[in-house]
Parts: C-alpha cells; structure tokens; sequence
C-alpha cells in the first residue's frame, strides 16, 4: 500500500532529482562534450577535470565571486534590511502595516526574469538611468553600474528580492516571543538597542540560523537573476559558478567539465544542507 | 512565574529618574514613531521603486529603456496578444505550469498521505532525505539532467519539462501534504469506514475534502514556482515555439538592437500579474489551513 502511495512521487524524484546527482559523479570522470568525439564516446579522464578545475584560476575565480555574492547579499544584505523591517513591522502601533509588509513583499514574489528587468532600467548607464537620476541629486556623475561595478550591482539586486524572505522568518520568530519578556527589558530601562542586542536576537538565534544556512544554500545557485543582467560579464566579472557551470557546459560544451564544477558545487551545497536539515529538528 | 516576579519588582522601581520627566519621555517617543515610520517607508520604496519603470513602460506609446511619464495607451497589451509569437509564450507557461502543478500535487497527495498515515521501515529517514533533496540546486544538476533527457528522448518536449518541474516540487509538497494530513484526526476517517466507505473512498470523501485549503495553497504555490523557472526549460527545450514568458522575456531582452521596450514591459506585466494576485490570495488561503475550525464547527 504505501510502495503504491508513495511510489510514483519518489521515482520521479529519484529519476529526475536523484540520478542526475550520480550521473554528474560519472560525468565529471569523463571527456564527455556536447559535440565532436567526445559526443558519442566519452572517454574516462579519472580527475583530469578537477586537476583542470582547480589549475585554471577561472574556476576558483567563480567560487570567490559567489562566496563574494553569498556574504554582502544575502548574510549581510537580506538579513540586515529583513531584520529590521521584521522589527519595524511588529512593534505595536504602526499603521499599515499590511501595506508596507505587501510592498516588501513585491520583489520576491514576482518570477526572476521580471526582477532582473526591472533593475535594468534601475541600472542604466547615462543620465537618465533611475539610479544615476538619484545619484544626480546629490551631485554624483552618471555611472554605467554593470560595466565599472557589476558585482556590487548584482549584490544589490538579490539583497532586494531576498529582503522579504528574511522578514517572513524573523516576523514569525518575534511574534513568538512573548510580550511580557519585552516589556519587563525596557521597564528595566533597556534601550532599544539593548532590547535587541541581550532579548530579541538571543531568542531568535535558532531562526536566525536557519535562515542564514537557507539563504547561502539558495544564493549559491542563483542564477537566472545574474545571467539575465550581466551574462556573467563583463568580462568574467560576474562569473559565479552557477554561471561557470551553464556557460561552460553550453556555451564550451565541455560537459565532463561543467560536471565537475557542478559536483563541487553540490558538495559544498550539501555539507550546509545536512547542518540545515539537522538543525530544523523538524518533527517526523 | 520568573517574568511575572520580574514585571513586579521592575513596577516597584517605576520612578526612576528617567520616568520622572513626561514630556521628554513622550517627545522621544514621537521621534522613535517618527523614525520608525521613515525607515519602513525607505524600505517600501527601495521595494517598489524598481517596478514603476516596468509598469509604466507597458502602458507608454513609446516606451524606452527609461523611467518617463507615458504616452497613455493599451497598445501595448493588445500587440501583445495580436503578434504571431508572444500568444504562444502564455499558452506554453500555462502548459507547464499547470502540467507540473498537476502531476506534482497528484502524486504529492497519495505520497503524502502515505506519510502521513502509515508506520513503515525506514519512514523517518525517508523524511529527512527528502528534506535533503530540497537543497539540491538545479544549477548543479542541469547538465547530467540534459543529458538523461536526451538519452530518453524527452529532451525539447512538454513532458520532459513537466515532470523535471514537477519532481522539482514534489519534495516540499510531500512535506506540505503530510503535515495537513496530520492534522485530520484519524477518527474521522474510521467513521467513514464503519460507514461502509473502503479505505481509498475514505480517503477520497474525508481527508482530501478537508485539507482543501491546505492542498489549494500548495498547488498554488507549486504553480508560483514553475511559473517563474527559467533555468529549466533555457536548458531542457530548444524550440522557440515551446519557450515559456521567461525565456521569450529574456530572448527579447537580449536583443541588442532593436528592443521593443513596450512590449516588452507589457509582457512582463502580464507575467508577473498572475504570481502577485495569486500570493495575495495563497496568503489568505495559508491562514484558513487550519483544519481545526473545520472539525469544531
């Protein structure tokens, strides 16, 4: 009964989410391309694409970039800016709060390719680009920000669509803590600063955590939201390795290549993903 | 009791020098409401602001790639519609989407309710493995996916995309299913089997009836997803008659020359319209889940 249940659920898993991480294993142990001999007969080249891998400098250099993007955009960034319009938005008081939580809410929600859009006219280079029209009023000079600061701009575009994220998690964990606890710290004569830094962020730590853990593991992958703006350019300037892997196994077509990026990248992935999955002590 | 005791004694202590004072007390109160409400508004706005420039693009005569007040027209949705290419992006999105949403929820309800409801070897492992499989990035399992899709010959079809999305989203929806399924006292679905109902009609006329709202959040949610991949079918479909908005979005967008920014922003309006009222609702939707109002009224 439960084989018939279940089954057809896990072999699709099994099939398209399972075998592809086994055959990555194997591929990354071969000279398998996309076109010429190496398309039909691949050939094993045993660790001659991780030797490869880690000599070039390229693969090292995406694996920097996308520790660069995990750090500012998504440790910092989203959960900075989430954090402190969780704590806005659950103090007592504050008038629409639907209103503001909606509007924060906005660029998660929408599909990646329409975040990406929308920061390309935000981006533009020229005087009447959005941001370099802001800028213009506290006399900055126009700016081309995907060709002198591409990285910083990509940082800024997660830490926007992934504010929301971070703001889900800590309303929920704030809204938890008991109110009395609160109040008792600031009749003692807490300050705000002290309310948050000795009350609120100690009783949160274990969501705080999670999310953190949660939002390396799926910036690491982004990729969408990059490739649409820069393409991973210019140049390698914005090669993370979700675009490494995409760019090399088909623009390159050196899939044994690609393979292996994507091996390492998924170990990385899933050291975090067994800390994450036994530190959500979820009940079974 | 500890906070109590603690509420108590710090009333003891009320008139510290720092309370004495009221009006300072209330002014810094003002200027924090006053902060607070500064800080929230930024942040709205950083939110917001990036969209305008698409918003008011799709309704601009002649839209560029700047933020200006429009030239008001619907010209560019009803180009949108009347061109021999864009149509077919909303059909092959809806196609995929609904197909994923389809065949992941089908088999998520039936999986889940396994999980639910039996004790089998091997159940609580099976659980966290499937919690693990969640955190597989799709960027790292692309290029072997490619190739099994080839080797089966779903490569460049509906199908193969369909189910890769759909095996993308049944991990979370087994979980979803499972926990609103826990939450459907077993009881009611002994009633229906002294009833006379067999354990598969019971399932059919008791629990899945119940757990509407929680089974309408999940497709909903699944459909959010797929509606918005972009990795996927970029790699799995290769016929621009059977790219999703996202790819064609994308095409557009990537054509250096002659870029049609109204529509353009049109179609992106378009896309992301259906995923902003579907959150509203799935949002409202998430809050009735509780199963247990059903049970008491």
């Amino acid at each position: 009964m439960v084989a018939a249940l279940l089954g057809p659920a896990l072999v699709l898993v099994a099939a398209f989410v399972v075998a592809p991480v086994g055959y990555a294993l194997w591929l990354s142990l071969t000279n398998k391309t996309l076109t010429g001999f190496g398309a039909q007969t691949p050939k094993f080249v045993g660790l001659a694409n991780y030797r490869q891998l880690l000599t070039s400098g390229d693969f090292g250099h995406s694996l920097r970039l996308t520790a660069e993007f995990i750090v500012f955009s998504a440790i910092l960034g989203q959960f900075l800016l989430g954090l402190l319009a969780a704590l806005l938005l659950t103090q007592t008081g504050i008038r629409l709060k639907g209103v503001f939580g909606g509007a924060i809410l906005l660029p998660m929600v929408v599909p990646e390719v329409v975040a990406s859009l929308a920061w390309a006219s935000m981006l533009a280079p020229g005087t009447l680009g959005t941001l370099n029209r802001g800028f213009a009023t506290v006399g900055v000079d126009p700016v081309s920000w995907l060709q002198r600061y591409p990285m910083a701009a990509i940082i800024i575009v997660n830490t926007w669509r992934g504010i929301a994220f971070a703001m889900i998690m800590f309303q929920a964990a704030i809204e938890g803590i008991s109110r009395e606890v609160l109040e008792a710290a600031r009749i003692d004569g807490a300050g705000v600063w002290q309310v948050l830094r000795h009350v609120t962020l100690p009783l949160i730590r274990g969501p705080v955590f999670l999310f953190l853990l949660l939002t390396t593991i799926t910036t690491s992958s982004v990729f969408g939201l990059v490739y649409f703006l820069t393409q991973g350019g210019p140049g390698q300037q914005t090669q993370v390795t979700s675009i490494y892997i995409y760019q090399h196994s088909f623009r390159f077509f050196q899939l044994g290549l690609g393979s292996a990026a994507s091996v390492i990248l998924l170990g990385i992935v899933l050291v975090l993903g067994v800390t994450y999955v036994r530190l959500a002590r979820v009940e079974v | 009791m500890a906070v109590d005791q603690h509420l108590a004694a710090s009333r003891g202590s009320v008139a510290t020098p720092r309370h004495r004072s009221g009006r300072r007390h209330r002014a810094a109160g003002l200027t924090r409401r006053a902060l607070t409400y500064l800080v929230i508004v930024v942040l709205a706005v950083f939110c917001v602001v990036p969209f305008a420039w698409v918003l008011l693009g799709s309704v601009d005569s002649k839209a560029g790639l700047y933020l200006r007040a429009p030239h008001l027209t619907l010209h560019n949705f009803l180009r949108f519609f009347d061109q021999p290419t864009t149509p077919r992006l909303l059909v092959n999105s809806l196609v995929l989407s609904g197909g994923g949403t389809v065949v992941a929820l089908f088999l998520s309800m039936f999986g889940g309710y396994a999980l639910s409801r039996y004790r089998f070897f091997g159940r609580r492992t099976l659980m966290f493995a499937i919690l693990l499989v969640r955190v597989v990035p799709p960027t790292a399992t692309i290029v072997p996916l490619y190739i099994i899709m080839i080797d089966i010959h779903l490569n460049n079809t509906y199908v193969g995309v369909i189910l890769v999305e759909a095996a993308y989203q049944i991990p979370l929806l087994l979980w979803l299913m499972k926990g609103f399924f826990d939450s459907i006292p077993v009881g009611l679905e002994e009633a229906a089997w002294i009833d006379g109902c067999s354990r598969v009609s019971g399932v059919l006329h008791v629990v899945f009836p119940l757990s509407r709202p929680g089974i309408g959040a999940g497709a909903l949610f699944a459909f959010v997803n797929i509606w918005g991949d972009f990795l996927t079918p970029l790699v799995l479909l290769q016929s621009p008659d059977r790219y999703p908005i996202s790819i064609g979005l994308f095409q557009a967008f990537s054509a250096f020359n002659q870029v049609d920014w109204g529509l353009l922003t049109a179609t992106a309006v378009l896309y992301m319209v259906p995923t902003v009222l579907l959150y509203l609702f799935a949002r409202r939707y998430l809050l009735q889940a509780t199963v247990t109002g059903a049970i008491k009224g």
